[in-house]
């Protein structure tokens, strides 16, 4: 039987668009720091080091997380580094619960960290287009980096084809009330990028398209930051919990999926996140859930793009896909409705430092967990061209 | 320029070595230019029968099961993963095909791209195939918009006059564009293509109605180009970017300037701008700049003409303008 594993500490570092006080050393050691304050525990209580770190090119480094080990006092000791795309955190998440559950370890940091937006473009004398490309090293090699592929574009050909098959889902006006109501959740963030970014409908509407379908407040911002978590098995969780005074959230269901890269018969769907309804109910059966729309409270999700929100939360089983428009039009994620989605702002504005995305979105769905005296959340992340890659973690408040 | 004299990486993407400090809460922080790079000899392996044909035949491949007998284009496998790995086999494919699902348009490309947006790029089930080969799209019939390729839109492969055995070398354009002949040809070329070259457009003559108009317009411009160039945040939309542009307008002709933070609206006629505007109503910029609708979608939506493609990046700089300068308004508010 494996090991019961919990969260008994978390911490994160602001979001910021740009961090020129610091660089992906101090941010990660930063995250580190307060994440063992919270827990109330010193570093050398910790076991293992999971590092969520997306991409190499970011931190300008191949193994970019040798360093760390080290700087976070972490020397002589277990680390891995998992890298799986805009996934990075979700899977790193799990990992290190399969370490924990296998009684390889009794404690692990999960520490992710991003330092993106340090690439710049010296002929549009700006970092966006950079960012953008770097990430677009992320396509095909052979068939798609050189016919100007990008995350953005890859995550569309889903949500057109998902519009293809369902078509009038996904109306322009409910992904912009959606937009809004995420920029006024972001306003009790402070760790936010866009804390004070409310914008209202109408501006997401007015907003100019970046990739069509999707309009720049639809879509998720660059930023850098890192974000920690503590885990540990249950007798270690429950001493740590008796001495921090704070409460354990259980990780009770973890659940992976990676689709086909190629679409066409046989591989992948591109009207459907197939990963995602793979890793939601593969963590619903671990944890024993069986029908996710009475459990789940909490839905802490990777809103790369509010349009990807809408078909991860049908292919999570939380909404018909056919009535998807429904978590506007009938309330279900609006204030009072049934589901809390990303009370933290989500990645579109808390922001998106990849490695530490998925971590930070676990960081706020425990807080919430606490805070609002609720049992069951769903964290997830997203990842990987045509959103090929999911990791979703069952996080449960005792 | 030709694909074969151009370097894998071009020089004007390459910045000097040089660094620069900036100050933060009374504290110096040092930029540096740098760079990561590596060259490539790069081998393409099973996969250059592939590309050897788009390059020298003109001709697409894929592969076929000897088992299951589904045929994968492009040839990505030389094992069938789903029939325990049996063997696959070079097939010839035909050269149109359907779109496998609606087409995204990429308007803000990554900088590699920024010259060569916008464009489409979608997947494409040629006759034939089982699964579909990922391409660029483009029309002959100017920019492309939403709803122009949709899913099952029959498109045709282009191929590239300069070919120099990679996938850029082909793209699609829609069969309706093309003349039947053009459709049957086998190996059809880009420079065979009817394209359709851009044309400034011409304006009615103004009414005492729209000289006025345009007057207004041009004064509340002004003044916002004056609180855009106050603004800490809006002027980093346009840090380190400068460019004088006409902007042509049915009852009349202005001149935005951009340099390097300061922008500047005068009610001037420029001799050799860098790129020219034409919009027949002056309050479709004037909306833009207000943060009342974006220009970018203007373009698109041919309300609001450029003479360059490439100058959409100072599109989207404006439309950066206007959304920060509100941005900072909001965040004015929020400290009160």
């Amino acid at each position: 039987m494996a090991k019961k594993v919990g969260i008994v500490g978390a911490a994160v570092t602001p979001f910021k668009g740009k961090w020129y006080q610091k660089t992906y050393y101090e941010l990660a050691q930063m995250a580190t720091r307060e994440a063992v304050k919270d827990a109330n525990i010193s570093i050398k209580d910790v076991d293992a080091v999971f590092y969520g770190i997306y991409n190499d090119i970011f931190e300008r480094a191949c193994i970019p997380e040798h360093p760390l080990q080290g700087i976070i006092g972490m020397q002589n000791k277990f680390g891995i580094r998992i890298s799986n795309g805009g996934a990075t955190g979700a899977y790193t998440i799990s990992a290190a619960h399969a370490y924990l559950a296998g009684e390889r370890f009794k404690t692990a940091l999960v520490l992710g960290v991003e330092k993106a937006t340090d690439c710049f473009d010296f002929t549009s004398m700006s970092a966006t287009p950079e960012v953008i490309k770097t990430i677009a090293w992320s396509g095909d090699c052979f068939f798609e980096q050189k016919i100007g592929w990008s995350a953005s574009d890859s995550y569309a050909e889903i949500v057109l084809g998902y519009m293809d098959e369902y078509p009038g889902t996904l109306k322009p006006k409910v992904t912009a009330q959606i937009s809004s109501l995420l920029s006024k959740q972001v306003r009790t963030n402070p760790y936010a990028q866009r804390q004070f970014d409310q914008v209202t409908p109408e501006e997401v509407m007015n907003s100019r398209y970046i990739v069509y379908p999707f309009k720049e407040l639809e879509i998720c911002v660059y930023s850098e930051g890192a974000a920690a978590l503590i885990l540990a098995e249950e007798e270690t969780a429950r001493a740590i919990a008796r001495n921090s005074g704070k409460p354990i959230v259980w990780i009770t269901g973890v659940g992976e999926a990676n689709e086909h890269s190629y679409a066409g018969k046989n591989q992948k769907n591109m009207s459907h996140i197939v990963s995602d309804y793979l890793g939601s109910h593969r963590a619903y059966e671990m944890a024993g859930i069986k029908d996710p729309t009475k459990s789940i409270q909490i839905v802490e999700l990777h809103d790369a793009f509010i349009q990807q929100l809408e078909i991860s939360m049908a292919e999570f089983g939380l909404v018909p896909y056919e009535t998807v428009d429904s978590l506007v039009e009938d309330g279900i994620m609006m204030p009072d409705g049934r589901l809390i989605v990303n009370p933290c702002g989500g990645l579109v504005y808390c922001g998106h430092a990849v490695g530490a995305s998925n971590i930070m979105s676990a960081w706020s769905a425990r807080n919430e967990l606490i805070k609002r005296k609720m049992k069951t959340a769903l964290v997830h992340g997203t990842g990987s061209t045509v959103a090929q890659y999911t990791a979703c973690a069952i996080l449960e408040h005792e | 320029m030709s694909e074969k004299k151009r370097k894998v990486i071009p020089d004007e993407f390459i910045p000097e070595v040089r660094s620069r400090v900036i100050t933060l809460d009374n504290k110096d922080y040092l930029l540096q230019n740098d760079a990561m790079f590596t060259f490539y000899e790069r081998s393409i392996g099973e996969l250059s029968p592939f590309f050897l044909a788009i390059r020298d035949e003109k001709r697409i491949l894929g592969c076929k099961c000897t088992k299951c007998g589904i045929v994968r284009v492009p040839p990505m496998v030389t094992h069938c993963p789903d029939c325990d790995f049996a063997p696959t086999q070079l097939v010839e494919m035909e050269q149109a095909g359907k779109m496998n699902t609606t087409p995204p348009i990429t308007y803000f490309a990554t900088s590699l791209f920024l010259d060569k947006a916008p464009f489409g790029r979608g997947r494409v089930i040629l006759k034939g195939a089982d699964t579909a080969l990922s391409v660029m799209l483009y029309t002959t019939t100017g920019i492309l918009v939403p709803g122009l390729i949709k899913k099952g839109t029959e498109v045709k492969v282009i191929f590239r006059d300069e070919r120099v055995g990679q996938i850029s070398d082909i793209f699609c354009v829609p069969t309706s564009e093309l003349t039947p002949q053009q459709v049957a040809k086998k190996g059809l070329q880009e420079s065979e293509l009817n394209w359709e070259a851009p044309k400034e457009p011409e304006f009615p003559k103004p009414s005492k109605e729209d000289l006025a108009i345009y007057k207004q317009s041009l004064k509340e411009m002004q003044a916002l180009a004056s609180k855009m160039s106050q603004s800490k945040r809006a002027r980093k939309a346009i840090e380190g970017w400068k460019r004088s542009i006409a902007v042509k307008t049915k009852a009349g002709e202005f001149a935005m300037f951009i340099n390097n933070g300061d922008f500047r609206i005068e009610d001037k006629k420029l001799e050799s701008p860098d790129f020219i505007i034409a919009c027949e109503d002056p309050k479709t910029l004037l909306d833009g700049l207000m943060y009342k609708g974006a220009i970018t979608d203007s373009v698109i939506m041919k309300k609001l003409w450029i003479s360059k493609n490439l100058e959409f990046n100072t599109i989207f700089k404006l439309d950066r303008l206007a959304r920060f300068l509100v941005m900072e308004q909001k965040e004015k508010k929020a400290a009160k």
